[in-house]
């Protein structure tokens, strides 16, 4: 292995529904493939398959069964604390052996719900019988102890929700849904609903120099009108010792904006003089922002795309000692 | 109707005895070739390219995604000599890239379990 490189990852904050972190001595290409692995490759599961009894609501079947199709499906493993990466706990269904479907690849949802038989078992005052209410993810009734639907991201969520879970249709006086759902582990190469991140990017990690000597040559208001000019206040003006610094988190903020570079070519005295303060891209330093739809924990989205990837590398590589002996 | 099955973007075409890899030799260029990758797109296209390009054995690496619908890659390699055939290159290249990635799975799993440690009371379990 002679070209290895060992890459560093510094956690800056782990979140119910956000991870974000820094990738650190590797190039685009790695932070590139893991980020579209993250939004593409990495396996949940999610409704893929719906068989409708009865539906008189006011939504076609085929209505219906997007919706659910796209209502985060979460896996808990039984055995780790907050492990919820479904892959080796299901097999894709197409690599199942089985005839249709069994537990090894599937998990099937029921959902019944009948507006009279609610609002009687409900007790709903007299008045009130007549107002149409919503079925939602809580509604369906998982077969599998350890899968059931992300009705929310995190506890506030949940708290400003007027109903239990993730709305799917809204049902009146003697209608009626029943329908069985069945959940399959995928990729969101084939669909979208199978995405287990609802946004996953990187950003440089921004270099910022400042040329003290070329510094040495500014008034104190062209010092402050360098720092007023960078919406991103990335500068900050020592009043005292009248020196320019880098502000403390200005790599978080920094948006490389084209008008620190304005502003100062307009302070030379020669076009070709050496910038004051200049901002560049790193080329190995990464910051990572991923947030999920919580289907998983989004550090198992970070850990499965690594394992997806190693996968993938190794599969290729026995690919490739084939047509070796050929 | 007539659309293509969406999981062929990643499931090799079987009916039709697709190869995952396939491999060409230049016959004009002397230590080149081309390897053709079914159902692979920039995530290991590009990733296979840079290492590639970190090779001293290695003269030119690139690879060409010919349409979005097309599910396959052509990587072509030319190397600085005949005794390094592309293929060692490409090989060794892999395997570097699956190291590179046993460390971070380490790096990974370390980082997140030292960060849960340090800030455990703050994170509260939601069911
Ligand atoms: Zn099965």
């Amino acid at each position: 292995m002679p070209n290895q490189r060992f890459p560093k990852i510094e956690i800056l904050s782990i979140e119910q529904h956000e991870i974000k972190f820094i990738l650190s001595e590797t190039d685009t290409s790695v932070a590139n493939s893991l980020r579209r692995i993250m939004i593409a490759e990495v396996p949940t599961l999610a409704i893929d398959l719906v068989e409708f009894a009865e539906n008189t609501t006011v939504l076609n079947d085929e209505y219906i069964a997007h919706r659910l199709g796209l209502i985060p499906i979460r896996y808990t493993s039984p055995d780790t604390l907050r492990a919820s990466d479904c892959n080796g706990a299901f097999l894709p269904h197409r690599e199942c052996v089985c005839f249709e479907r069994c537990p090894r690849c599937s998990v099937e949802f029921e959902l019944d719900v009948n507006f009279d038989q609610t609002v009687k078992e409900r007790s709903v005052p007299e008045h009130e019988r007549t107002l149409p209410f919503t079925v939602t993810s809580a509604d369906l009734v998982s077969n599998h102890n350890s899968v059931e639907p992300a009705h929310f991201l995190h506890a506030d969520e949940e708290g400003n929700s007027h109903d239990q879970g993730i709305s799917i249709v809204k049902i009146g006086p003697g209608q009626h849904l029943k329908l069985k759902a069945i959940a399959r582990m995928g990729i969101s190469k084939e669909h979208a609903k199978w995405c287990p991140v609802a946004v996953a990017t990187y950003r440089f990690y921004p270099i910022i120099t400042i040329n003290e000597e070329a510094c040495a040559r500014l008034t104190l208001e062209q010092k402050q009108e360098l720092v007023d000019v960078c919406p991103d206040r990335i500068l900050e003006l020592d009043e005292v010792s009248g020196k320019l610094t880098v502000s403390e988190y200005a790599w978080e903020i920094a948006t490389y904006t084209e008008d620190l570079k304005v502003a100062q070519d307009a302070m030379k005295e020669k076009p070709e003089d050496d910038d004051f303060v200049t901002v560049e891209h790193s080329t190995d330093r990464f910051i990572f922002s991923v947030e999920g739809t919580g289907a998983m924990d989004v550090e198992e989205v970070l850990m499965s795309s690594m394992r997806v990837l190693k996968e993938r590398l190794q599969y290729l590589s026995q690919q490739l000692e084939q047509i070796r002996e050929i | 109707m007539n659309a293509p099955e969406r999981a062929l973007s990643f499931l090799l075409d079987e009916d039709n005895a697709e190869q995952k890899i396939t491999y060409a030799a230049d016959t004009k260029v002397s230590n080149a070739g081309t390897f053709t990758i079914n159902k692979e797109d920039h995530t290991v296209a590009n990733l296979f390219r840079m290492q590639l390009l970190r090779d001293p054995n290695v003269r030119f690496a690139g690879y060409i995604h010919p349409h979005p619908l097309i599910h396959r890659i052509d990587l072509k390699i030319q190397t600085t000599s005949s005794t390094v055939p592309p293929v060692d290159c490409l090989t060794a290249a892999i395997e570097d890239l699956a190291g590179e990635t046993d460390h971070l799975i380490e790096q990974t799993t370390n980082a997140i379990s030292k960060w849960k440690k340090e800030n455990q009371a703050g994170m509260g379990q939601f069911q």
